[in-house]
C-alpha cells in the first residue's frame, strides 16, 4: 500500500507538466532567440541574450539582490519565529483566530496597503508629524525612498511565509521532549536551542526558502518603498518584458536566477544535513 | 479548524450566488469588448451608449502600454477596442497588429482639431484617432521653489537637492535629457543617447523618486517640490494644491497621446467604430471628458464646454507652447540601449 | 518562571500585530478622506461607500476575485496535499529531486511564468477567462501546498501509521484517523496561503486573464495612472469588517456548541 500512495502525486505532478513545465519549455527556448527591431522575437538561435547577463552592471545588480534577499530573510525569521512560537503555544481555540489575524492584512490588495507604508512614512507622514508634535525632532526624518524603507516593505509583505510554516511545525513539536529536557536541568535559552529548534528545523527551512526565493524576484515593492531608485534583478526581468521588450533577454536572466535559486537551495540544505548530523553526534 | 471552515463555506456559498447572478445575462446581446486603462470614459457615458444601441461593454482594463502589447503579442485578443499610446501605435502597425479603421463609418472624425488628424506616429490616421493627450513638462510648487522655472536645466539646480520627482519611464527621462542637450527625444544616435545619460547621472542622486503611478500624490503631499509631469497631472494637482505651478520649458517637451484603435482580428469590429464615432459627438464628448479630466481633441465640442475647463491652461495648452513638442516614436532596435542606460542610472553606480 | 516569559512573548507578538495593521488602519481612516486622491487629508465623507455599490467594475471584479480564489485554492490545496503524501514515501534520492521540480515554480520569476502560461494558451487556442486564471493560480499554489505540508510530515514518523496498518486498518482508515490529523494545520495553513496569494495575485493574473475576467488586483492596478480611488479603501475597510464579522458569528456559534456538548454531557 505504501509504494500504491506514490500515485498520489500522479494529479499534482500532471497538473504541473502541463501547467508549467511545457510552458518553461516554451520560455527556454525564447531564451536562445533574438530580438526583432520592433521587440518581437525572431526565431534564430544565439547565446547572446546568456554573454549579456555577465555585464559587471547584471553581475552586480544581481549581488545586491542577494544581500537584500538574505537580509530580508534573516530579518523575517528574526521577526516571526517568536510570533509563530507565540500562536502555537496558546490555546487551541484561539490559534485558528490568531492565526487568521495574521494573514487578513494580507487579504488587503498589495498596493492599497503599500500606499498606505506611503501615508505613514513620508515627510509630512502620520510618523514625522507625530515627532515634531512631540517636539523631538525639527526636520522630518527621510523615512522614504531608502534602503531601510525597501527593507521594510520586503518584511511587511514577505512575514506570512516565514510565520505559517515555522508555526506548522512548532504546533506539531513533541513537548515531553523539551519537559525531559528541563527535567535534567536545562535552561530556558539551552532547552530552546537544543531541543525546539532543531525540531523546528523543516519549518525554518521551509520559511527561510519560501521568504528567500519569493524576495528575489520582488520588483514593486523597491519601486514604491524605496522610489524605484535602486533596481534590483526582478526589476531588470520585469523592464525587459515591460518596457524595452526584449522577451529573449528577460527569459534568460529569469533562467539564469532559476539555476542560482536552485543551486543555492541545494547548497542550503547540504548545510542543514550536515548540522543535523553533527547535532546527531552530540 | 471549525471556524475557519465556517468561514470558508459561507465565502464559497457568497461567491456561488454572485457567480449564478453574473451568468444569467444571456449571450444573445451584442458585445463590446473594450481594453483600455482604468477610469478612461464617463460611466454614464458608456451606459448611454449600451442603452442607445442595445450593446454590452465588457471593460477591462491595463496598466502600461507594454502590458497591453505583450498580451496582445501572445495571440490572445478578444478585444474590440484598445487606448495605446502614441509611440505604441507606431510599434503595433509595424507588428501588424491593428485594424485599418473605416473612416465611413466614423463620420464624426470631421469634428477633430486639424493639429491632432495627422500625428506623426500615424501620419495617414489611419490606424488611430486621437483621444486624450498632454505634454511632459515641469512641475513646481512656487512655495519651495523661488527662482523663475523655464528650462529643463532647473531640475539640475543644487537647492532642489532630494526634491527632484522624476517619471519611472526610461523614455520619458532619457528623452526629457535629450530634449535639454538639443537632441531629438527619439534619437538613434548612440553619442547623443551617452550624452543625455551622462548628464542624468549627474541630477539622479537627488532624485527623491522615480514615480509615475504616484507622481500626483508626491506633488500634493509636497514631498517633491519640482519634476517631470504630465499636463493633465498638473492639472489635478493644481486643483488639490494651488501652490504647484506648470510650464513647458524653452528647451521644447515631449507631447503625448492615449488613442483609439483596434486590433487585428477583433470581433466587433462595426460596433467598435460605432462607439468611436459616438464618443466625437460633440455633446457626448464634453460630458465625457470634463469627466476624464484630460484635454478634449474635439473641435466642435470646444464652446460646449465649461468656462472652467477651457481657461484651464494645463489642459488646453498655449498654441506656441505646443510648437516646442516632439512625438516619441519607436526606436527600434536601440531601445534595449535606452534600457540598459536607465538600469545602470538607477543601480546608482 | 513562564509566566513573564509569557508575558514577554504576549508583548511582542503584540506588537508584530500593531506593525502589520498599522498601514491597515491608516487605509482603513484614508477611506474617510474627501480627496479623490489619497494624498493629503482634506476632510471626512461617506460618499466612496455609496459610490462603491453603484460602480459596476468593481463589484464584478471582487465577484471574480473571490470566485478564482475560493476556487483555486481548494484545488490547489486537494492536488497539493496528495502530492505531499506521495512524495514523502519515495526514497531520498528522488524526493530530493522531486523537491527541485516542486520548488521551480515558486522560484521562477512572476513575470515569466505569466507569459509562458500565456503563450501556452494561446497555442492550445483556449479562451482565456474565469478558468485559465483559475488553473494559473492552481499552478502557483500547488507548491506551496506542498512544501508546507511536507514539512508536516517529516516531522511525523512512520510508526503510527505502520501500528495502524498492523493492526488492520485499511489505508483509508489509516489516513483518516492517523495522517489526517496530523496534517490537518498543514492543510489549513495551505488554503489561507493559497487564498490569501490568489486574492492578491497581479502578474500571473494579468497574463491570463480574459474578457469578464478582471480581478480586484487587476483592476486597482489599471486605477494607477488616474490615482487609486477612495472606492478601493472603502471596499477594502468593507472587506476585513466583514472577514472580521464572519469570525465572530462563527465563534459564537462554537461556543454555543460547546455549551450544549457540555450540557449533554454533565448528567452522565
Amino acid at each position: 500500500m505504501i509504494n500504491r500512495t506514490k500515485w498520489l502525486s500522479v494529479p499534482g505532478l500532471v497538473w504541473l507538466g502541463i501547467f508549467f513545465f511545457i510552458p518553461l519549455l516554451l520560455v527556454t527556448v525564447l531564451s536562445f532567440m533574438e530580438r526583432g527591431t520592433y521587440g518581437q522575437v525572431v526565431y534564430s538561435f544565439t547565446l547572446q541574450n546568456y554573454v549579456r547577463f555577465f555585464d559587471p552592471l547584471y553581475v552586480s545588480i544581481l549581488f545586491d539582490t542577494l544581500v537584500v534577499s538574505v537580509l530580508t530573510t534573516l530579518l523575517s525569521l528574526m521577526i516571526g519565529y517568536p510570533l509563530a512560537y507565540y500562536i502555537a503555544r496558546m490555546d487551541k481555540k484561539w490559534q485558528h483566530t490568531w492565526l487568521l489575524a495574521v494573514m487578513i492584512p494580507f487579504w488587503i490588495n498589495f498596493l492599497v496597503r503599500s500606499y498606505a507604508w506611503v501615508v505613514i512614512l513620508r515627510t509630512q507622514g502620520v510618523v514625522n508629524t507625530f515627532l515634531q508634535s512631540l517636539g523631538l525632532i525639527t526636520e522630518p526624518l527621510p523615512l522614504l525612498y531608502n534602503f531601510g524603507a525597501v527593507m521594510l516593505g520586503m518584511v511587511y509583505t514577505l512575514l506570512p511565509f516565514m510565520v505559517l510554516p515555522i508555526y506548522v511545525s512548532l504546533e506539531q513539536m513533541d513537548r515531553r521532549k523539551l519537559e525531559a529536557a528541563y527535567d535534567l536541568g536545562a535552561t530556558p535559552l539551552k532547552a530552546f536551542w537544543h531541543v525546539t529548534l532543531p525540531l523546528t528545523r523543516p519549518g525554518i527551512v521551509t520559511g527561510s526558502i519560501l521568504v528567500f526565493v519569493s524576495s528575489i524576484g520582488m520588483f514593486v515593492v523597491p519601486d514604491v518603498m524605496g522610489g524605484a531608485k535602486s533596481a534590483l534583478i526582478g526589476n531588470v526581468i520585469q523592464n525587459q518584458f515591460l518596457s524595452a521588450r526584449d522577451w529573449p533577454f528577460g527569459s534568460a536572466l529569469s533562467i539564469i536566477l532559476m539555476l542560482l535559486c536552485i543551486v543555492l537551495i541545494f547548497l542550503y540544505y547540504r548545510v542543514i544535513r550536515v548540522q543535523e548530523r553533527e547535532g546527531g553526534v552530540e | 479548524m471549525k471556524k475557519i471552515k465556517a468561514l470558508l463555506a459561507g465565502m464559497l456559498v457568497f461567491t456561488l450566488a454572485l457567480g449564478a447572478a453574473g451568468c444569467s445575462s444571456s449571450e444573445e446581446e451584442k458585445v463590446l469588448n473594450i481594453y483600455s486603462w482604468a477610469d478612461n470614459f464617463n460611466p454614464d457615458v458608456i451606459k448611454d451608449f449600451e442603452q442607445k444601441y442595445q450593446v454590452k461593454v465588457n471593460y477591462d482594463v491595463f496598466s502600461s502600454n507594454e502590458e497591453m502589447l505583450a498580451k496582445l503579442q501572445a495571440g490572445a485578443s478578444a478585444y474590440d477596442l484598445i487606448q495605446p499610446s502614441d509611440y505604441m501605435v507606431s510599434t503595433m502597425i509595424q507588428l501588424g497588429l491593428l485594424e485599418e479603421l473605416d473612416k465611413g463609418k466614423i463620420p464624426n472624425l470631421g469634428n477633430m482639431v486639424s493639429t491632432f488628424k495627422a500625428p506623426a506616429f500615424d501620419p495617414e490616421n489611419k490606424y488611430s484617432i486621437i483621444y486624450t493627450w498632454g505634454v511632459t513638462g515641469i512641475a513646481y510648487n512656487k512655495k519651495y521653489v523661488k527662482d523663475e522655472i523655464d528650462s529643463w536645466s532647473d531640475l539640475w539646480n543644487p537647492a532642489y537637492k532630494d526634491r527632484v520627482i522624476m517619471l519611472n519611464d526610461p523614455r520619458e527621462v532619457l528623452g526629457m535629457s535629450l530634449i535639454k542637450n538639443g537632441y531629438s527625444n527619439s534619437t538613434k544616435d548612440k553619442a547623443e543617447l551617452e550624452k543625455a545619460f551622462n548628464d542624468l547621472k549627474t541630477v539622479v542622486p537627488g532624485v527623491i523618486a522615480f514615480d509615475t503611478d504616484n507622481i500626483k500624490q508626491k506633488m500634493i503631499a509636497e514631498e517633491a517640490w519640482i519634476g517631470t509631469v504630465w499636463s493633465g497631472d498638473a492639472a489635478f494637482i493644481n486643483e488639490q494644491n494651488p501652490d504647484v505651478e506648470y510650464v513647458v520649458p524653452k528647451e521644447g517637451a515631449t507631447i503625448w497621446a492615449d488613442t483609439l484603435a483596434i486590433p487585428k482580428g477583433a470581433k466587433h469590429k462595426a460596433i467598435a467604430e460605432e462607439f468611436i464615432n459616438y464618443l466625437m459627438d460633440p455633446e457626448v464628448s464634453v460630458k465625457n471628458y470634463e469627466w476624464v479630466g484630460y484635454s478634449n481633441p474635439n473641435e466642435k465640442a470646444y464652446p460646449l464646454h465649461s468656462e472652467e475647463y477651457r481657461a484651464n491652461k494645463m489642459i488646453f495648452l498655449d498654441q506656441k507652447d505646443l510648437e516646442r513638442t516632439e512625438w516619441l516614436m519607436d526606436v527600434g532596435e536601440v531601445l534595449p540601449e535606452y534600457d540598459r542606460y536607465w538600469t545602470e542610472l538607477k543601480s546608482g553606480r | 518562571m513562564g509566566g513573564s516569559r509569557r508575558s514577554l512573548f504576549s508583548v511582542y507578538s503584540w506588537v508584530v500585530m500593531i506593525f502589520l495593521y498599522l498601514p491597515i488602519v491608516i487605509l482603513m481612516l484614508y477611506s474617510f478622506n474627501d480627496s479623490r486622491i489619497n494624498a493629503v487629508w482634506t476632510g471626512f465623507t461617506w460618499k466612496w461607500y455609496l459610490s462603491l455599490f453603484e460602480n459596476r467594475q468593481v463589484m464584478d471584479a471582487l465577484s471574480n476575485s473571490l470566485v478564482i480564489a475560493i476556487t483555486s485554492s481548494i484545488i490547489a490545496t486537494a492536488l497539493g496535499t496528495l502530492a505531499a503524501l506521495a512524495l514523502h514515501r519515495f526514497s531520498d534520492k528522488w524526493k530530493a529531486v522531486m523537491n527541485g521540480l516542486i520548488y521551480l515554480p515558486i522560484i521562477i520569476p512572476e513575470v515569466l511564468m505569466g507569459l509562458s502560461l500565456l503563450v501556452l494558451f494561446s497555442q492550445i487556442g483556449f479562451p482565456l477567462g474565469k478558468l485559465t486564471m483559475i488553473a494559473a493560480h492552481v499552478t502557483f499554489g500547488i507548491s506551496f501546498v506542498v512544501v508546507i505540508v511536507s514539512a508536516r510530515l517529516s516531522g511525523m514518523g512512520d510508526e503510527l501509521q505502520e501500528a495502524a496498518q498492523d493492526l488492520g486498518a485499511t489505508p483509508w482508515q489509516t489516513f483518516r484517523h492517523i495522517t489526517l490529523p496530523v496534517i490537518a494545520p498543514g492543510i489549513v495553513a495551505s488554503l489561507l496561503l493559497t487564498f490569501t496569494m490568489s486574492l492578491d495575485d497581479f502578474i500571473i493574473s494579468f497574463f491570463v486573464a480574459g474578457p469578464n475576467s478582471t480581478t480586484l488586483p487587476l483592476y486597482i492596478y489599471g486605477l494607477v495612472k488616474r490615482g487609486v480611488s477612495p472606492e478601493v479603501n472603502a471596499l477594502s475597510t468593507l472587506m476585513i469588517a466583514v472577514t472580521i464579522l464572519l469570525l465572530l458569528i462563527s465563534e459564537i456559534f462554537r461556543r454555543k456548541g460547546m455549551a450544549k456538548e457540555s450540557n449533554s454531557q454533565l448528567p452522565i
